[in-house]
C-alpha cells in the first residue's frame, strides 16, 4: 500500500449529486431547501452521468432536497448503474414503502440511507418538522431490508441528541440496520441561522466524540462512522485512511440540483459545472481544491501537534464561520499552546 | 485457502499512474511508491502500487501460490521474496476488510 503523500486520484472516487432542493420536510439545520437553482432535465442528467463514468467515478449518491420527490429518479439511478456506477441515496424515507422499496431495488440501488435524528418518536419529528416522520422512517428501514438493500442511519448530532449516543446505537441495531452515521453539525443553510440553537460548543464535540468513540469500539453489531476530522485530536482515524483532514475534494465532490459543481454540499463555492466543464479536468486544475488539498495552517493550529492528521477539521465549518478555509475548525476543542 | 475481494469494495486503476509505472519498471527505476489502483470502502481509500494492484486483481478465488506463480512471470523477483511479501500483504488487506479467506 503506498505512501499516499503525493497521490490524488484521477477523477473523484465518489459524487454527491442533490438531483432537486424540493423537500417535503421543514428540518431546522437544512442546507438545501431554499437554493432556488433549477433541476436538469433528464436528458441534460444523462449525458453528465455518462461523462462521470467514463472519468472512472465509482459510485454516486443522490441527495436534496429529498431525491424521491424526482419522478424520474429510478430512471436516473438505473442509468447510472447501467453505467457500472454504484447508486446510493440519502432519504427521509417518508415515501418509502414496500412497493417504492422494490422500485429503488429494480433500479440499482444498493444501499440508503435514513435519516434519523432521535430514538424518541417526538424529539425526531420536531426536529424535522413533520409529524408522523419517524414512523415513516423506521417503517422504510424495515421495506428496504425486506426489498434486499442495505440500509444505514444518519444522525446529525446536535443540542437535541449529543447525549444519547447509546440509545441511538440500541435503536439502530434494534433496526437491523448496517451502519450508523454520526454526522457533524453543519453551519450551512438554515444551519447558520439556527446555530446558536442547535450546535455544540467546542467542549460538547469533545465530549460527544469521546463517548461515541468508546461506543464505536465496543460495539460489534453495528458499523458505527464518524465522518469528523476533529476526532483525529483523540487519536481516531489514524491508520484508518490514507486521506487526511475533510475527504470533500481528495475523494469526493458534489454536484448542485443545476450541475454546479463545489467541494462539498456544505461549502457554496461553485468550482465548475458538470454540463460545461471536463471533469477530470477540474479535478485537477480547480485552484479552490488545490487550496482545500494543500492548506496552510493558521492560528492555533499552526502549533498544534495533530495538524497532520486533521489538517485543520472541516473545512466546510471553517469557511462558514470564519470565512477562511485555513483557520481551525470552530469545532476544535484544544487551547492555543 | 483461496482469496477472495470483499464485494463491498469499489475500485479502478489509475491509467496515468499506471502508465507511469510500467514506464519506470522497463527503465530498472523503483516504481513502489506510485500507486496503480485506488480501493474505497466505507468512505477510505487505499491505494495500491503495481505489485499490489496485480496481486489485488488475482483475488477472485486464487491459492496464494497461483498467485505468486502468475507474478513471477511479471515481476523480477525472487519468488521466495515475491511470495513473502504478497502474504504480508494479503493479510493486511484481510486485516482491513478488503479481501476474505474461503
Amino acid at each position: 500500500m503506498s505512501d499516499m503523500d503525493d497521490f490524488l486520484p484521477g477523477a473523484p472516487l465518489t459524487i454527491n449529486w442533490a438531483v432537486t432542493n424540493k423537500c417535503n420536510f421543514k428540518c431546522s439545520h437544512c442546507y438545501s431547501r431554499n437554493d432556488p437553482s433549477d433541476e436538469l432535465d433528464i436528458n441534460v442528467l444523462f449525458k453528465c452521468i455518462e461523462g462521470v463514468a467514463k472519468a472512472g467515478v465509482l459510485s454516486i449518491n443522490f441527495g436534496g432536497g429529498e431525491p424521491l420527490l424526482r419522478k424520474d429518479l429510478m430512471e436516473i439511478a438505473k442509468f447510472s448503474s447501467q453505467n457500472s456506477m454504484r447508486v446510493s441515496m440519502n432519504s427521509n424515507g417518508f415515501l418509502i414503502d414496500s412497493g417504492k422499496a422494490a422500485e429503488l431495488k429494480d433500479s440499482g440501488f444498493s444501499k440508503v440511507g435514513i435519516s434519523i435524528d432521535s430514538h424518541m418518536p417526538d424529539k425526531h419529528d420536531n426536529f424535522r418538522g413533520i409529524k408522523g416522520s419517524y414512523e415513516r422512517a423506521v417503517k422504510a428501514i424495515s421495506c428496504l431490508s425486506e426489498a434486499g438493500i442495505e440500509t444505514s442511519i444518519s444522525t446529525v448530532i446536535c443540542k437535541i441528541n449529543h447525549n444519547d449516543v447509546d440509545a441511538l446505537i440500541e435503536f439502530a441495531i434494534k433496526n437491523k440496520v448496517k451502519n450508523l452515521n454520526f454526522h457533524n453539525f453543519k453551519c450551512s443553510g438554515l444551519g447558520y441561522s439556527n446555530k446558536d440553537k442547535l450546535d455544540l460548543t467546542a467542549e460538547e464535540w469533545r465530549d460527544f466524540y469521546l463517548h461515541a468513540l468508546k461506543a464505536k469500539h465496543k460495539t460489534e453489531d453495528i458499523d458505527i462512522s464518524l465522518d469528523d476530522p476533529v476526532i483525529a485530536l483523540l487519536g481516531a482515524n489514524k491508520n484508518d485512511s490514507m486521506v487526511k483532514g475533510s475527504i470533500c475534494g481528495k475523494l469526493s465532490l458534489n454536484i448542485k440540483s443545476n450541475g454546479d459543481i463545489t467541494p462539498c454540499g456544505f461549502i457554496p463555492m461553485v468550482i465548475g459545472s458538470i454540463i460545461k466543464d471536463d471533469l477530470k479536468d477540474l479535478w485537477i486544475n480547480s485552484p479552490v481544491l488545490e487550496r482545500m488539498r494543500k492548506k496552510t495552517p493558521k492560528g492555533k493550529c499552526v502549533t498544534c501537534d495533530h495538524y497532520t492528521e486533521c489538517l485543520g477539521g472541516c473545512t466546510a465549518r471553517a469557511i462558514a464561520l470564519t470565512g477562511d478555509m485555513n483557520n481551525p475548525d470552530p469545532h476544535c476543542w484544544r487551547h492555543e499552546s | 485457502m483461496k482469496i477472495f475481494r470483499n464485494p463491498d469494495v469499489m475500485w479502478r486503476e489509475e491509467d496515468e499512474y499506471k502508465s507511469r509505472a510500467y514506464e519506470g519498471l522497463e527503465k530498472g527505476e523503483d516504481v513502489e511508491k506510485i500507486g496503480t489502483s485506488v480501493l474505497y470502502l466505507n468512505g477510505m481509500m487505499l491505494s495500491l502500487n503495481i505489485l499490489g494492484t496485480e496481486i489485488w486483481k488475482r483475488c477472485e478465488g486464487s491459492m496464494l501460490d497461483e498467485i505468486v506463480s502468475e507474478l513471477a512471470g511479471i515481476f523480477d523477483v525472487e519468488p521466495i521474496v515475491l511470495k513473502k511479501d504478497a502474504e504480508a500483504f494479503i493479510a493486511e488487506l484481510k486485516e482491513k476488510g478488503y479481501v476474505r479467506y474461503g
